[in-house]
């Protein structure tokens, strides 16, 4: 009796396919991009409603953005740094992530459609994402 | 569809939706919304092992539809279903190519292929293109979150192959 192994090729393929995939992310998220100045990006339902330079904020402020339907996220700048300090959204992802200070991950908060990117300040804003621009 | 199988399926449903409101209860691993652990998964990819492709969409929109009403928002239906039906089409796919063997590989293409739907929503609700940059973070976690359900899901069938095998796929 012969066992069927027409499976073996495809599954040795996805494996390698799956493999390859996650080498290649892991390796953008481990490529250091250090030392830029960043300048953050808000944007609400797409549209970039604020620019903070964040290493001209001599001193920590916060200030809050209200969305279409009444929800509210308070938002705090420091030197080199931003985050979401309190949101009205169920989850709370925004505020858990805390501060960021690079451009690999923007805090987006899904419920209010608020994005916040850092880019380096050689870019212009709203300029395509870093995966694409690379 | 045989009133055997309805009562089969709701169960399937009820268990799916058990195991969704559990992990629900987990806070989250890490801070990137999106990535979970997904271990309603377990139970798509044990109906796409024993059932048909079209059994697991009705008991995945189902759980979908039940969650979503039950705990969360509107907007969390459209990022669920993007998800969960781009996960069931790229497992049934895989599933039929790999003969049913190596659940785990079947696992991990649905965990990417779940994140990579919901992204693709993300990006639609959102019209953010800052979106994109969770796509490293996605195909990562959905990877390695759906191995961890697929391995689950080897298991469980080990255990439930033998009382899901007097339910073959034939039953009307």
């Amino acid at each position: 009796m012969k066992e069927n192994t027409s499976w073996r090729k495809p599954a040795a393929v996805i494996t390698a396919f799956l493999l390859l995939l996650s080498a290649a992310s892991l390796l953008y998220l481990l490529s250091d991009k250090s030392g830029a100045d960043y300048a953050a990006d808000i944007f609400q339902d797409g549209i970039l409603i604020k620019s903070i330079y964040l290493s001209d904020v001599s001193e920590t402020y916060t200030f809050t953005v209200q969305g279409e339907n009444g929800c509210v996220n308070e938002i705090e700048a420091r030197t080199g740094s931003i985050a979401i300090i309190s949101a009205d959204c169920p989850d709370l992802i925004c505020v858990h992530q805390g501060f960021i200070s690079d451009a690999k991950l923007p805090i987006t908060c899904l419920p209010n459609r608020l994005v916040i990117r850092l880019r380096p300040v050689s870019d212009s804003p709203g300029a395509a994402p870093d995966a694409v621009a690379y | 569809m045989s009133v055997r199988k309805t009562a089969l399926l709701a169960l399937f449903t009820t268990l799916s939706l058990a195991v969704y409101a559990i992990e629900s209860a987990i806070p989250p691993l890490v801070p990137v919304p999106g990535i979970k652990l997904g271990l309603a998964n377990i139970v798509t990819l044990l109906l796409l092992r024993s059932f048909r492709a079209r059994d697991a969409v009705l008991v995945l929109v189902s759980r979908i539809l039940l969650s979503s009403f039950l705990f969360g928002q509107a907007l969390s239906l459209l990022y669920s279903l993007a998800g969960g039906l781009c996960s069931l089409c790229a497992m049934a796919l895989v599933m039929r190519i790999l003969q049913k063997r190596l659940i785990f590989l079947t696992g991990a293409m649905g965990g990417l292929a779940h994140n990579l739907g919901q992204l693709a929503m993300a990006f639609a609700v959102t019209r953010t293109p800052g979106v994109l940059a969770y796509l490293p973070f996605l195909i990562i976690g959905g990877i390695l979150t759906g191995l961890f359900t697929g391995l689950c899901a080897g298991f469980a069938g080990k255990f439930l192959g033998p009382f899901l095998s007097d339910f073959p796929s034939a039953i009307p």
